[in-house]
């Protein structure tokens, strides 16, 4: 028994106990590109294509002007 | 509910949603991570563990039943995630030497319970809890590590 105790406080020398209590980043963009999983669409992208909607339909000839730019 | 959550948030997760999925992530990550680190022993290593056991329990959610423990189930994937990461490492290194000064290291299965048990000092029942074996499986584990450490010092000269 007092065998182990020493084998077991030689371990804890030699190998201090892991303390790290986070990831050094935010690992869900990981997550989600490992998985194969879409992230969600942002509202910013969300205004654009709207406007790029709204814009189509109020002046269809803009569509080559858009297409070119986009 | 163990673990304190939302029985609708479980659900949404073993339907797939992953609104509910980022959710978990955000709640567990922390504790997920200081388990694997206790197991890997290496920052970088744990980050890629970490990514890897989630992107597991994702793949595997339909197996998932959402009145158990999310946390607990979890650590399981987790552990088996970290044994598979040492395992890799082992065969890596086993390419590179064959020099016998120096000691040779138990199996990751055996290594893996002698750190968390004399280590880490993690309660047996918990250990087992996380590599899904049975209490005794884990004593008998320990003891096996144990006396193959001591006659690894034995080789080298140190006593216990």
């Amino acid at each position: 028994m007092t065998d182990d105790r020493q084998l077991s406080q030689l371990l804890r020398t030699a190998l201090p106990s892991a303390d790290i209590p986070e990831p050094s980043r935010d690992l869900w963009p990981d997550i989600v590109q490992r998985a194969g999983m879409r992230e969600r669409v942002s509202a910013a992208d969300l205004s654009v294509a709207a406007m790029v909607v709204i814009a189509l339909l109020l002046f269809p000839r803009w569509f080559w002007f858009l297409a070119y730019h986009l | 509910m163990p673990d304190g959550l939302d029985g609708d948030l479980l659900e949404r997760f073993v339907q797939g949603d992953q609104a509910a999925f980022e959710s978990l992530f955000r709640q567990f990550e922390a504790d997920v991570y200081r388990w694997i680190v206790r197991i890997v022993r290496d920052r970088s290593a744990a980050d890629d563990v970490l990514v890897e056991a989630f992107w597991r329990a994702y793949r595997g959610r339909a197996g998932f039943d959402p009145t158990r423990s999310f946390g607990a189930w979890m650590r399981r994937i987790a552990s088996n995630a970290a044994l598979d990461h040492l395992r890799a490492a082992r065969t890596r290194a086993g390419w590179r030497t064959a020099d016998d000064r120096i000691p040779s290291a138990p199996p990751p299965d055996r290594a893996i319970v002698a750190t968390l048990a004399l280590v880490e000092e993690q309660p047996y029942a918990e250990i087992a809890e996380a590599l899904d074996l049975p209490v005794g499986t884990i004593k008998s584990r320990v003891f096996r590590a144990t006396r193959l450490l001591r006659k690894e010092l034995a080789r080298l000269g140190i006593t216990t």
